[in-house]
């Protein structure tokens, strides 16, 4: 570690030595990332310093357009909207999740490979096609209000309805296609994070007599805090990315109960010709999205950012 | 309770969540089909044919595919440099990238629509492909130089001794041996492309010959929106190409989120 | 080596403020594209050597979308120099789309592009569309078209007027929004088309009290109520305060009789007279079910009658929506189609206007007939099925009444989501009809400040 200034930032030591070379590596994916997304992000705070309507001359605006994000009362709405989904698209994946590893991880499990690759399958489905998926199965004659029909039969109330047109129901009905989408990822990573834990603690439990909850405490809880923190992280920048479901399946409505920040920055911007608010909701997100990154690694892992 | 028993109830736990995690798809498959009761295929016909899912199709391998190219390559060199070599200001431009990481598109898509625009960008495969290389070669980056740091160093000093240059030692020896993590990051980068929807939205406003799979997915459920059926097929074809290389290459996919992957 | 470190930062940032400050402000200053002298313009299309027209439309249902594939072979069949390339799109898809297009370097060269404050008039502010008056001189549309048609179509360079100013695009078909029914329903349950709206109530009671649907409603898009909205509007208070309030030169959507009408729409919701779940049901969704039998009624534009017609053959019924004293005048929504505009960026404006000349000439109107969809000018043709006759009656006696009025989401930019978002909680019974208008009320004042 001769001669380095500061260890701390360094890391690991990197073999070789030091070459202005490197330089040269790094240039050609520096200069694109450079103009195609750091650019951009800046000219996006810039933006959001304006009003301007996309077609004529832009003025400045100061913060208003951030001061707009909290004091519109629809802005308002679809940042709530946003606590909402992350509730829908993290949390609940990850506690179903658990519960079920806690169930399933004391023993070998047979034919994971398969029930990994299927879980894990809503992944990779591009979300325009999971939408119109979705859009069916809550459609007037689709699955759920077909079940629900069945059970009215049955003497329950009637709970059929348009779930995605519901002012109460929306919401959540979109809420629970990011809880499809995500419990898949989270079963999978902990899964694999369970296979993970040496077999001898949990017998070492079990001689000590614990059962399945001490035993998921004790062993099974602390084994897979890395991997809660990987799938808190992917799923809740899901639910801020949460554009193209929005777009595809309820427009942001019936009125605004599905509006949220991703879908309003298209919608400012291009629909009703907000281009800065746009930009400022935009800017946001990415402060969102990336103290949720921080956050959530330092919460749960307890590692230093 | 018994081992025995134990194992089945875990299997069933198992068993459900797969159906569930299917069943809006087998749903998909079986309204294009027209199931039960027929198998007619007819409908796939006729989406191909009013969707022109055959040109959204083309777009979407030519912009995946030179997206791909383009940042594995830029993608496999600033890793290499930041992972194996000491200069000024890596450790800056390894944070630099990382920040990328975390940039959701959302909040880039409206100055670039506008700034492209201005550049004559706007409406063509270049102002499609770029950001999405630029925003691959964030996490590329990452990832290339996290598998860079891994080699022994035995490896690159042999190299060295050999009188190898830098350039040699990266494509002659160290992209050989990196084939899987090289292959999970192209898998990645591929799924990320192709399933991109906002970017080809705005970007590509005007030329209805470019636009990609998922875009023209979304003009074909304006345009049918009471025949689900054909909503179901055009659904299924754009979907379809990744589902098919997930199937195979499940591994490389599984492997690449579980390690942290930061994007979406 | 903290002080290198440091210097670098203070660099970095001084290169950002550099940059941030060299770069532009967002925003052009707006060059009004200026018209040619009438002299300069050629209508000689065959001269004009091969040229490919993008034409975006969002003729896609039934016989509208027949009529202009009918005409675009025409045309290209008498200038074989001329191809053109149609993009068709959904009426809500192209709203979406054009804003961005036609900012965009490359527009199409013609478009439809929707009246009111929140379309056309945006884009002439924003200087992209071309003014029409010198080819109005050549092919003389203000005397093809009566002033009520073209004024909706002119737009102040400013953007702030509708109806006066420039002419900046011309009509195809005419627009009413009326009243389907089912006959064999209506004969079913032993009512008459209703003549005033007090026999039409009863008719709606009537139709509920025997397990019917009475009024065949989807509202995904809040476009539906809005223009369900404006029909009773119309029978609640005099055209002219309608024409005035949405073309912002006075009245108020707070005033009496617009939250009349609101409470009208709510007490119907109340009863139970749409289809259930409403606002979850698409636009489009909504004649393929009344088709099908789920209604007995339909409020909807005589845009759907061609493909009702095929559907429903003898079945359906149209009338203009009834008046509150039998035999009085009605007034309702609609008008002319979306005007066929050229963007002023377009290369060949010339070829451009002969086309727009040709799809809005006498022949043309005689082709929209023939299509089954309805001809804003009357053409020389008359339409044989017995539901289109009636769509062309209607149209007749409206527009002897001078009884049309404007559509609702002409008002501001934002209206849709403004004064659609609430009507849909009205329907759903989640507010009330004060606290609507009162939003609907908020956004207008707000875009009446801002004009």
């Amino acid at each position: 570690m001769s001669g380095s200034k500061t260890p701390a930032l360094e890391g690991g030591r990197p073999p070789g030595e030091p070459r202005r070379i490197g330089w040269l590596y790094v240039l050609p994916a520096l200069l694109v990332y450079g103009a195609f997304l750091l650019w951009p992000l800046v000219r996006g705070a810039q933006f959001s310093l304006y009003h301007w309507d996309g077609l004529g001359t832009a003025t400045w605006a100061g913060l208003s357009n951030y001061t707009a994000t909290w004091s519109d009362p629809v802005l308002r709405g679809a940042f709530g909207h946003l606590l909402v989904l992350v509730a829908f698209y993290a949390v609940l994946p990850c506690c179903i999740a658990f519960v079920l590893v806690g169930a399933i991880s004391r023993t070998r499990i047979r034919g994971l490979t398969f029930f990994r690759t299927v879980l894990f399958l809503p992944q990779v489905v591009a979300m325009v096609a999971v939408a119109v998926a979705w859009q069916w199965v809550y459609s007037a004659d689709g699955p759920v209000n077909t079940v629900l029909g069945w059970l009215h039969a049955l003497g329950l109330p009637d709970w059929r309805r348009g779930w995605l047109g519901d002012f109460t129901f929306a919401l959540p009905a979109v809420g629970l296609v990011g809880t499809w989408v995500g419990i898949g990822l989270a079963l999978v990573l902990f899964l694999a994070g369970a296979q993970k834990i040496p077999r001898e603690l949990y017998e070492a439990a079990r001689i000590d007599g614990a059962g399945p909850v001490r035993e998921f405490l004790a062993v099974t809880l602390p084994g897979l805090r890395r991997e809660l923190a990987v799938a808190l992280t992917l799923t809740t920048i899901m639910a801020i990315r949460n554009f193209d479901l929005i777009y595809m399946a309820t427009g942001g409505g019936p009125g605004d109960a599905t509006k949220a920040p991703a879908y309003e920055v298209y919608n400012r911007t291009f629909n009703t010709g907000e281009v800065g608010l746009g930009c400022a909701i935009g800017v946001t997100l990415a402060v969102l999205a990336f103290a949720a990154t921080a956050g959530i690694g330092r919460l749960v892992e307890g590692r230093d950012a | 309770m018994s081992a025995r028993s134990e194992r089945v109830l875990n299997h069933a736990i198992l068993g459900v969540f797969a159906v569930i995690a299917v069943f809006p798809m087998i749903g998909v498959v079986a309204q294009a089909l027209k199931l039960p009761g027929q198998v007619d295929f007819s409908t796939f016909g006729t989406a191909w044919r009013e969707g022109h899912f055959g040109t959204y199709l083309r777009n979407s391998v030519i912009v995946t595919g030179v997206t791909v190219v383009l940042a594995t390559v830029l993608s496999i060199m600033a890793g290499y440099a930041l992972g194996t070599m000491r200069f000024r200001g890596a450790q800056a431009l390894f944070l630099l990238f990382l920040a990328g990481l975390t940039i959701p598109t959302e909040t880039v898509v409206v100055p670039l629509y506008f700034d492209l625009r201005s550049v004559g960008l706007d409406n063509t495969y270049a102002g499609l492909i770029m950001p999405q290389v630029a925003m691959s070669v964030a996490f590329g980056t990452f990832w290339m130089r996290a598998y860079f740091r891994s080699v022994p160093p035995s490896l690159l000093e042999a190299a060295r001794i050999d009188g190898a240059s830098s350039w040699t030692t990266l494509w002659r020896v160290l992209v050989p041996v990196g084939r899987p993590a090289i292959l999970t990051m192209i898998v990645l980068t591929t799924m990320w492309t192709w399933n991109e929807f906002l970017l080809p939205l705005v970007i590509i406003s005007s030329d209805e010959g470019l636009r990609t799979a998922p875009l023209g997915l979304s003009f074909f459920q304006g345009a049918h929106k009471t025949d689900y059926s054909l909503l179901m097929a055009g659904a299924l074809i754009i979907a379809a190409p990744i589902v098919i290389v997930y199937v195979f290459l499940q591994r490389q996919f599984i492997a690449g989120m579980l390690s942290g992957a930061i994007k979406e | 080596m903290p002080t290198l470190r440091s210097r670098g930062a203070v660099a970095a940032a001084a290169a950002l403020v550099t940059a941030l400050a060299a770069a532009c402000a967002p925003g052009s200053s707006d060059d009004k594209p200026e018209s040619k002298a009438p002299a300069a313009v050629s209508t000689d299309v065959a001269k004009a050597g091969n040229v490919t027209l993008t034409v975006w439309d969002q003729e896609v249902q039934g016989g509208l979308k027949e009529q202009i594939e009918k005409l675009n072979a025409q045309f290209q069949a008498k200038y074989p120099n001329v191809k053109i390339n149609r993009v068709s799109r959904s009426f809500t898809d192209l709203q979406k789309t054009l804003r961005l297009a036609l900012s965009g370097g490359n527009p199409p060269d013609v478009v439809e592009a929707n009246q009111g404050y929140a379309s056309m008039a945006q884009y002439v502010k924003a200087g992209m569309l071309l003014p029409l008056d010198s080819y109005d001189q050549v092919y003389g549309w203000k005397k093809r078209f009566p002033k009520g048609l073209t004024d909706l179509n002119s737009v102040t360079d400013d953007g702030k007027l509708i109806g006066s100013g420039k002419l900046y695009g011309v009509s195809l078909n005419g627009e009413i929004v009326g009243l389907y029914y089912n006959k064999e329903k209506l004969a079913k349950l032993g009512i008459q088309p209703p003549k005033t709206w007090a026999e039409f109530d009863q008719a709606l009671a009537t139709a509920k009290g025997k397990g019917e649907v009475p009024i065949a409603f989807g509202n995904v898009e809040k476009l539906p109520a809005m223009q369900l909205y404006g029909v009773l509007q119309d029978g609640q208070t005099g055209k002219e305060a309608v024409r005035k309030l949405v073309f912002g030169s006075g009245g108020s959507w707070t005033d009496a009789p617009n939250v009349q009408a609101a409470q009208k729409l709510a007490d119907w919701a109340k009863a139970g007279y749409f289809t259930k779940d409403a606002n979850s049901i698409k636009w489009d969704d909504t004649p393929a079910n009344f088709a099908k039998g789920q209604g007995v009624f339909m409020f909807g534009g005589t845009w759907w009658a061609p493909d009702l017609n095929d559907r429903m053959k003898d079945k359906v019924g149209f009338m203009l929506p009834p008046p509150a004293q039998a035999g009085a005048p009605t007034a309702t929504m609609g008008g002319e189609s979306l005007p066929w505009s050229i963007t002023s960026k377009s290369k060949h404006a010339d070829v451009a206007a002969a086309y727009i000349n040709f799809i809005t000439s006498p022949q043309a109107m005689d082709v929209a007939v023939e299509a089954g969809s309805l001809p804003v000018l009357p053409a020389s043709k008359q339409p044989d099925a017995p539901l289109l006759k009636e769509v062309a009656s209607a149209w007749t006696e409206l527009s002897k009444n001078d009884g049309t009025t404007p559509y609702l989401d002409y008002a501001t930019p934002t209206f849709t989501d403004a004064f659609g978002g609430p009507l849909q909680e009205l329907v759903a019974g989640k507010t009330t009809p004060q606290q609507a208008m009162k939003k609907a009320q908020d956004d207008y004042s707000a875009f009446q400040k801002k004009k």
